[in-house]
């Protein structure tokens, strides 16, 4: 992401994060889908505006990130800001089978077994 | 005779009287003649021979004296010559002097130009003032100027200290960098804004222009949080409502950095526990920026100081060595003509309103309204019920017009800045590709731009209307020309097909990224 000396702003991201660089839920990750549930009132932070704007449809951390322009930190400290205000719901997608997260997980199988015990 | 030193006294002051000292020995005479009448024969000899002398030596004091009243006319004379001399040289050569020794006139034609004939006494005087003034003034100027030069430097390498800075966040922003580069990176981020905002201010004290300028209007809100950047307690500073205006580039850098001194003050002299607060309003005369701090209450003859430290901050002369920073809002206040005003704030503390005026203030743009927003489904937002149809022609003109390759279209309206808040366009402009024409990056002064133009620029332009002076002639931007010789060459991008897919941006900007990226300080 190379930016010209033309397109940069006087808005520095310690100003826009209110010096914050962590605090982002860590639920939401690049693919996480936010979805706006209110419009833009005035008086607002812009970018939480545009936030708002942008996830009139689900959109990803990560495309809202690119629309703004802004690194996915930044943007997912913003995105928490507005979940907490119940501004913007995030719909975590359902993991994918892996190693550390299978499709069933011990407890589940351990479930099962039992189950199939007590038959 | 002694009785006669008095009269004499006043005598050279009425030039008529000289002759009367040669009436002296006639009352004598007179005298000398009744006591010979009078004498028996027998003293006639000695009565002779005393008025005889009498008469001759009293003749003698008259000559004498004469001459030496003439003298002393003569000295007064003198004397008076040389005191006019010196009030001529006082009231009018010297400073005509001084004032060409300013202007960089050397030592030795200044005197040449005196005319020495006129002052022969004053010569060596002269010459030791003259040259006097002049090596003070080269050493004044000399130091002026490494200052000036030293804070252009400093301003320069925080310009880019601050482009690598914002770039290495973008990069290393996503999260994956394992420990909080990004909020050590922010650290050094606010470390460098505040390092630049000294040397702006010595640049600023120093008569040097400010470190940067914009090349494009700069939203209100960027201005508001540019400057808040810049100061220490930047997160005890509540910015509100600000209108949807943006500033002339030209003037913006000053701009930020005049609210960054005074926020500073608002923040260094209130409790660190209180809050700074911001509002904008748009008033007849252009915008009112109010910052009010629940710190001390200013008395009045602090307030007073103040605003004199403001109001003389065209004079370096009278600079406190340690109050640089009204001083240096006094200085940007002068350039731009921005009013500041103290006064006791409702919080308990001090409220400093900041008028910038109307010519500096440009409206963001606004302009014919294509179906940009509500193509993403939703109507426009009450918040944004100013100018519903503004929102989706800014989108399109800024967001979608020089960026073909942003994601799809009705995300791009969606995306686009809504004219209730004033940062979105710079957001959205500051985030294209430098390739796009700069006129479209600067919505209020969209005039047509000369370059080279993406292909699906036309349509755009054609929506921009361009300015237009009041005498209805099209009017060109400014370092429109210079934007216009340093964009690089199209690459393929531009010319190929317009579409908006997003591989194609990012193509684009990897091409950008080993373009130029210009001189931090270029105007």
């Amino acid at each position: 992401m190379t930016r010209s000396h033309r397109d940069e702003s006087p808005d520095r991201l310690h100003v826009i994060t209110g010096g914050r660089s962590r605090g982002a839920d860590d639920a939401l990750d690049a693919v996480t889908l936010v979805v706006a549930e209110s419009a833009p009132a005035p008086g607002m932070q812009s970018e939480h505006a545009a936030i708002l704007r942008l996830c009139r449809t689900p959109t990803a951390v990560v495309e809202v990130a690119a629309h703004l322009r802004l690194p996915v930190t930044v943007v997912r400290i913003l995105l928490t800001d507005l979940i907490d205000t119940g501004q913007v719901t995030a719909r975590h997608p359902a993991p994918a089978p892996s190693q550390s997260h299978p499709f069933a997980s011990p407890d589940v199988l351990e479930k099962v077994l039992v189950a199939l015990h007590n038959l | 005779m002694s009785d006669k030193i008095p009269r004499d006294r006043g005598a050279p002051s009425s030039r008529s009287t000289e002759p009367l000292w040669f009436l002296l020995p006639v009352p004598a005479l007179l005298l000398w003649t009744w006591v010979f009448w009078e004498a028996p024969a027998d003293l006639t000899a000695p009565v002779l021979a005393a008025g005889g002398a009498t008469v001759v030596l009293l003749t003698v004091c008259a000559a004498l004296l004469a001459r030496r009243a003439r003298k002393v006319r003569e000295l007064d004379g003198r004397v008076d010559a040389v005191f006019d001399q010196a009030a001529t040289l006082a009231e009018r050569d010297l400073p005509r002097v001084i004032t060409r020794l300013r202007e960089g006139e050397s030592a030795e034609r200044v005197l040449h130009t005196l005319s020495r004939s006129e002052y022969p006494a004053w010569q060596p005087v002269l010459d030791l003032v003259v040259s006097e003034i002049s090596r003070a003034e080269r050493r004044r100027a000399a130091t002026v100027s490494a200052c000036a030069t030293a804070a252009g430097r400093i301003q320069a390498m925080t310009t880019t200290m601050l482009a690598d800075l914002r770039r290495m966040q973008d990069s290393h922003g996503d999260g994956t960098a394992g420990a909080d580069v990004l909020g050590d990176l922010m650290h050094l981020d606010h470390t460098v804004a505040r390092t630049g905002r000294t040397a702006d201010s010595i640049a600023v004290l120093t008569g040097a222009r400010s470190g940067r300028r914009w090349s494009r209007a700069i939203p209100m809100e960027s201005i508001a949080r540019g400057a808040m950047s810049r100061i220490g307690g930047y997160q005890r500073v509540r910015l509100h409502h600000v209108p949807d205006q943006a500033i002339a580039g030209f003037a913006a850098e000053g701009i930020i950095h005049a609210l960054a001194e005074v926020l500073d003050n608002a923040a260094k002299f209130s409790p660190p526990t209180s809050e700074v607060h911001v509002h904008v309003e748009e008033v007849q005369a252009g915008l009112a920026v109010m910052v009010e701090d629940g710190g001390l209450v200013m008395g009045e003859e602090a307030l007073g100081r103040a605003r004199e430290t403001v109001a003389r901050g065209a004079d370096i002369g009278e600079i406190s060595g340690t109050r640089l920073g009204l001083s240096v809002v006094g200085l940007i206040a002068h350039r731009y003509e921005l009013s500041v005003s103290f006064r006791p704030s409702s919080r308990g503390g001090t409220a400093v309103v900041v008028l910038l005026p109307r010519t500096l203030v440009k409206p963001l743009a606004t302009g014919p309204t294509t179906g940009g927003a509500p193509a993403s489904g939703l109507p426009p937002s009450p918040g944004r019920g100013s100018a519903p149809g503004a929102a989706p022609a800014r989108g399109n003109s800024p967001g979608t017009g020089p960026v073909p390759g942003q994601g799809t279209p009705p995300v791009q309206g969606a995306g686009s800045p809504s004219p209730g808040q004033g940062t979105p366009p710079a957001r959205g402009t500051a985030s294209v590709p430098p390739e796009p024409a700069p006129a479209a990056q600067v919505p209020p002064t969209g005039s047509p731009a000369p370059g080279p133009a993406p292909a699906d620029r036309p349509a755009t332009e054609d929506r921009d209307t361009p300015p237009r002076h009041s005498s209805g002639l099209p009017m060109r931007r400014r370092g429109q020309t210079l934007a216009a010789t340093q964009r690089p060459e199209p690459g393929p991008a531009t010319s190929g097909p317009a579409t908006s897919s997003q591989g194609f941006g990012a193509f684009r900007s990897a091409v950008r990224g080993q373009g130029p990226t210009g001189t931090p300080k270029d105007g």
